[in-house]
C-alpha cells in the first residue's frame, strides 16, 4: 500500500492529470446507476427515485407486452450486425491504403478530407444528405439531365439501411482510421526491409506484415463494436428517418425516445428499455471478448488464455 | 532551466486539471433554474422568465411594442424560446427537473396534467386569485374544461388558454381546420368552378387538371396539392370519415360499446382516396418530409395550386402580405378559401366544445412577487384595452380612434408580426378572438371565415360527437400506450408498396393488442 502511495506521488502529475476524467465518469456514469433503480419503481418526481414506490418486474412485464419493443430490439440487432459487417472494415482498408501512400503531403490531404465529416453533426449531415437526396435534390437532378425517372431516396424503406451504412461511412471512416494508423505506426520497419529483400509485393507486405500487426487492435475495436450492437446512432437516425420510413427506422433508442417524450411521461417505463439494452449490449460485450479470446486473441480485458501461461513459461526457458 | 521546465509542466497539467473540472463544474446544473425570479436592475423591476414557442429577437424585444409591456408592468422577460419541434421533450425535462420558467406555454394534455398536480411540479394558484384577477379569470372560465380540471386537480394548477371569449365565429363553436386555400387564377384558367365548399373528390379533380394543363407554368416545380401528414391526415380522412377526430381515435358505439377509429372501414375508404393522390402525382411526392411549412410553398413559392389554410382570418391576411412580398401577386385575384368536405358532401369535424389551445404553467418555484406581476399583465390583457394593444399594436403609431373605433393605421403591406415579432404579452386568449373583428385584418377576409365557419355548421348537418370527458380524464398505462401519431402512421401506410387494404389491415392487426388492452379497459369503467 505504501510502495503503491509512493508510486502515485512519483507519478502525480498523471494522476492530476487523470482526475477530472475519474470525476466526470464517478459523476456521469456511476452516479446515475442509482437511477436504474427507477426500472423497478413506479416514479413519483415529488417522492424522488428513492421515495417512489417499488413495482417489481411490471415495467418489464409491459415492455415485453409490447410488439413495437420486441420489434425495435430485432431491427436494431439487425442493422448494428449489418453495420458490423459493411461499415467495420472500411477504416481498416481505408487505415491500410493510406499507408501504402507514397506521397506523405498527398497522404495528409486525403486523411483531412476523410476526417473532417466526423466534425459535422448528424443534424448537418443529414441535411446535407436530405438536400442531396431529394426528388429536387443533386442526384435526381443529375438522374433527371440523364433522362432517368426521379427515384424517391428519401421515402424509400429500401434505401434507408443502405443509406444509414453509407452515411455511416463516409461521416465515421476517416476517424475511425486514425486508431489503425497508430497502430501501424508502431509496426517494426525492420519487417517491412526484411522481406523486400526476400522479393516481396507491396501487397504480400500489406498482407503479411500489416494486417497482422494491427489484428490484436482491429479485435479490440470490434469487440468495443460488438458491445454497441444494442445501441443506435440515434442522432444520424432521428435526423435522416421520416414518415415514409419510420417503419424500418424504430431502433431501440427511436423506441425509448418515443416512450419518454412523444406519448405520456413515464419514466420508469423508459428506463426498464434502457437498462435493458445496457445489460443486453454487456452480454454481447463479455460474449464478443470471449469469442476473440478464445481464437487466440488478447480480448479487451486481457487475461491470459487457459494454457497460454504455461505455454509462455516453455517458450521462456527455451530462450533461457 | 530544467527547474523551470519542470515547474512549467506541473503549472500547465495543474492549470488544465482544474480547467477541466471547472468546465464540468459548469455543464452541472448546480441548482441553477429557468425560474429566474430575480430583482432586475430597478428595485421594483422583476425578472421574469418565460418559456414559449415564439422566436423573438433581440432587435425585436427592443421594439415599441414590448417595450411598452416591460414599461407598463415595471419587468424584464428572461425568454426562453422552445422550438415547435421539441416543444413536449423540452417542457417534460423542465417540468420534472425543477427546471421549469416562472411561466411557460404547455402543450396541455390530462394525464402529465393530473401527474404533475399531484407531484406538486405545477404552481398552485391561491384560492382567493379569481377575485383578485377577474378579469383573466373570467377569460379562463370561457374554456369549461378549465372549471373541469380546477374541480378534479382541488385548485387550479393549468389555466387553459381559451380561443373565443368575447366573440366567436359561430355558434356552437366549430374547429378552425378543414379550410382549404386554391388558386383561383388557375381554377379559372383550367374551367374549374369556384365554389364554397368541395369534397375530396372535386379537389382531387381539380388537381388532376392543374397537373394536366400547368395553368402557372411550372413545369416539374408544380404541386398540384400540398398537404403535411398532420394536414392530410385532417383533409383526407378527417374529412372522410366521423371516426378518425383529432381529438381522440376512440369513441363509443350506439350500442354503448367503444371502438378504435382507425380500424372503421370509412378511414380505409379515405386512405384509399390520400394514396390515390400520392400515387396520381397530384399530392406533394415529398409530402412526409414537411413539417408544419406546406403553406410556405403556397404563399413564398408560389408553385402550389391546393393547401390547408385554417379558418382565422389571420392566416388569410398572412397570405395576403406575403403573396403580395413574396410573389407581387395581390391574393385577392388568385386565392379563393373554401371548406373541405366528405365525399358524402358532409362536414364531418368535432364541435369546439373544449375551446382552448395550449395552456399557461407556473413554475412551482416562483416567487408571490413575480406570480401576481404575470396575473397582473394577464389580467390587463383580458380586458378591452388590453386585447387591443396586443393585436393592433401601440395606440397613435399602428392604431387610432375614429368616430370611437379603433382604425389601424399599418401600411397595407405591413402586419404587426413584421413590425413587432412575435407578441408574446399576449400570452392568454388566443389571437383567433379579436381576429374576428380586428380591424387590422381585411373586413373581407374577417366575413369569409365567419361565414366559412357557419357553413361548416351548415354542411354537418348536426352530425356532431360531443368530447367524451369519461375517455378524456381516463388515465392508466394502457392509454398512453395508444397515444399514436396519426399524421405519420397514415402517411407511412400511404406511401408503403403493395396493396393499401391489406397494408392497412396489417397495421390493424399490429396496433389491436394494446389498442384491445385500452378499450377493455374502457368498456369495463364506462
Amino acid at each position: 500500500m505504501r510502495r503503491l502511495g509512493k508510486e502515485i506521488w512519483k507519478n502525480r502529475a498523471l494522476y492530476i492529470m487523470l482526475l477530472p476524467g475519474l470525476v466526470w465518469f464517478f459523476i456521469f456514469a456511476y452516479m446515475p446507476m442509482g437511477g436504474l433503480t427507477l426500472a423497478f419503481k413506479d416514479f413519483n418526481a415529488s417522492l424522488g427515485i428513492w421515495g417512489s414506490p417499488w413495482s417489481g418486474l411490471d415495467n418489464f412485464r409491459d415492455l415485453f407486452h409490447d410488439p413495437a419493443f420486441l420489434r425495435s430490439v430485432w431491427r436494431t440487432l439487425a442493422i448494428n450486425i449489418g453495420k458490423l459487417i459493411v461499415s467495420f472494415p472500411v477504416p481498416v482498408a481505408l487505415a491500410l491504403l493510406f499507408n501504402e501512400l507514397r506521397m506523405r503531403r498527398y497522404s495528409k490531404a486525403l486523411q483531412t478530407v476523410f476526417t473532417f465529416p466526423n466534425f459535422l453533426s448528424w443534424v448537418i449531415t443529414s441535411g446535407i444528405i436530405i438536400n442531396i437526396l431529394s426528388n429536387s435534390g443533386l442526384v435526381n437532378g443529375l438522374l433527371q439531365t440523364m433522362g432517368f425517372d426521379i427515384v424517391n431516396f428519401l421515402g424509400s424503406e429500401k434505401m434507408f439501411i443502405p443509406m444509414l451504412y453509407l452515411s455511416e461511412i463516409w461521416k465515421t471512416s476517416g476517424w475511425s482510421a486514425i486508431i489503425y494508423m497508430a497502430s501501424i505506426s508502431g509496426i517494426d520497419a525492420e519487417q517491412y526491409e526484411a522481406a523486400q529483400l526476400d522479393g516481396a509485393s507491396r501487397f504480400q507486405m500489406m498482407m503479411h506484415i500489416t494486417l497482422p500487426s494491427i489484428a490484436p487492435t482491429i479485435i479490440v475495436m470490434f469487440i468495443l463494436a460488438s458491445g454497441n450492437l444494442m445501441t443506435s446512432s440515434f442522432d444520424q437516425v432521428f435526423n435522416l428517418s421520416n414518415a415514409a420510413t419510420k417503419n424500418v427506422a424504430e431502433v431501440l433508442d427511436m423506441y425509448i425516445y418515443r416512450i419518454t417524450f412523444q406519448s405520456s411521461t413515464d419514466f420508469s417505463f423508459s428506463t426498464a428499455a434502457s437498462l435493458f439494452r445496457s445489460v443486453v449490449n454487456m452480454i454481447l460485450l463479455l460474449a464478443a471478448d470471449w469469442g476473440a479470446k478464445r481464437m487466440g486473441g488478447t480480448g479487451l480485458f486481457g487475461g491470459v488464455q487457459k494454457g497460454e501461461g504455461k505455454r509462455e513459461k516453455r517458450k521462456a526457458r527455451k530462450a533461457a | 532551466m530544467k527547474g523551470y521546465r519542470k515547474w512549467t509542466k506541473r503549472a500547465v497539467s495543474l492549470g488544465l486539471a482544474a480547467l477541466m473540472t471547472l468546465s464540468m463544474a459548469g455543464c452541472s446544473n448546480g441548482g441553477g433554474s429557468n425560474g429566474g425570479s430575480s430583482s432586475g436592475g430597478d428595485d421594483d423591476t422583476l425578472t421574469i422568465s418565460f418559456g414559449a414557442l415564439d422566436n423573438v429577437t433581440k432587435e425585436q424585444w427592443e421594439t415599441d411594442f414590448h417595450q411598452f409591456f416591460m414599461d407598463k408592468f415595471n419587468i424584464k422577460w428572461d425568454f426562453n424560446y422552445v422550438e415547435w419541434a421539441s416543444w413536449d421533450e423540452k417542457m417534460r425535462v423542465w417540468i420534472n427537473s425543477g427546471d421549469l420558467p416562472d411561466v411557460s406555454i404547455w402543450n396541455y394534455n390530462y394525464t402529465d396534467a393530473k401527474n404533475y398536480a399531484e407531484q406538486g411540479l405545477l404552481y398552485k394558484f391561491p384560492d382567493d386569485w379569481k377575485e383578485r384577477w377577474p378579469n383573466a379569470a373570467m377569460a379562463y372560465e370561457a374554456s369549461p374544461l378549465n372549471t373541469q380540471l380546477e374541480e378534479r386537480f382541488g385548485g387550479t394548477y393549468v389555466m387553459l388558454r381559451p380561443t373565443y371569449v368575447y366573440h366567436a365565429q359561430t355558434d356552437p363553436m366549430v374547429n378552425q381546420i378543414g379550410v382549404i386555400g386554391i388558386r383561383k387564377d388557375w381554377a379559372e384558367a383550367v374551367g374549374f368552378e369556384i365554389k364554397d365548399a368541395y369534397t375530396v373528390d372535386e379537389i382531387l379533380e381539380f388537381a388532376r387538371l392543374i397537373k394536366e394543363q400547368d395553368p402557372g407554368n411550372l413545369g416539374s416545380s408544380l404541386i398540384p396539392i400540398c398537404f403535411d401528414p398532420a394536414n392530410s391526415l385532417t383533409c383526407f380522412v378527417s374529412s372522410n370519415s366521423r371516426h378518425s377526430r383529432i381529438e381522440t381515435a376512440f369513441y363509443k358505439e350506439e350500442n354503448g360499446e367503444y371502438q378504435w377509429g382507425p380500424a372503421d372501414e370509412s378511414v380505409l375508404e379515405a386512405l384509399k382516396l390520400y394514396q390515390q393522390a400520392y400515387r396520381e402525382g397530384l399530392l406533394d411526392p415529398e409530402f412526409y418530409l414537411l413539417n408544419d411549412n406546406d403553406k410556405d410553398k403556397f404563399y413564398i413559392n408560389g408553385t402550389v395550386a391546393v393547401y390547408h389554410m385554417g379558418g382565422v382570418a389571420e392566416f388569410r391576411q398572412t397570405v395576403d402580405t406575403e403573396m403580395r412580398n413574396n410573389l407581387q401577386l395581390n391574393s385577392d385575384d388568385v386565392v379563393h378559401e373554401a371548406i373541405l368536405l366528405g365525399n358524402d358532401e358532409k362536414y364531418h369535424n368535432i364541435i369546439l366544445g373544449s375551446n382552448y389551445w395550449s395552456s399557461l404553467i407556473f413554475s412551482p418555484n416562483i416567487s408571490d412577487e413575480n406570480f401576481e406581476r404575470i396575473m397582473d399583465l394577464i389580467d390587463w390583457t383580458c380586458t378591452e384595452a388590453g386585447q387591443i394593444v396586443c393585436n393592433m399594436g401601440i395606440e397613435g403609431v399602428d392604431w387610432e380612434y375614429q368616430d370611437g373605433e379603433a382604425v389601424s393605421i399599418l401600411p397595407e403591406d405591413t402586419s404587426l408580426l413584421d413590425k413587432y415579432g412575435p407578441r408574446v404579452e399576449s400570452m392568454y386568449i388566443l389571437e383567433d378572438d379579436f381576429a374576428v373583428v380586428n380591424p387590422s385584418i381585411k373586413e373581407e377576409y374577417r366575413n369569409r371565415m365567419n361565414s366559412l365557419a357557419q357553413l361548416k355548421l351548415d354542411y354537418g348537418q348536426g352530425e356532431y360527437d360531443d368530447i367524451d370527458w369519461n375517455q378524456e380524464f381516463h388515465v392508466s398505462r394502457a392509454k398512453d400506450r395508444v397515444q399514436f401519431d396519426y399524421g405519420q402512421e397514415y402517411a407511412n401506410l400511404i406511401v408503403q408498396e403493395g396493396d393499401l387494404e391489406t397494408n392497412w389491415k396489417a397495421w390493424v392487426d399490429e396496433k389491436m393488442p394494446l389498442v384491445q388492452e385500452y378499450l377493455d379497459e374502457l368498456n369495463s369503467s364506462y
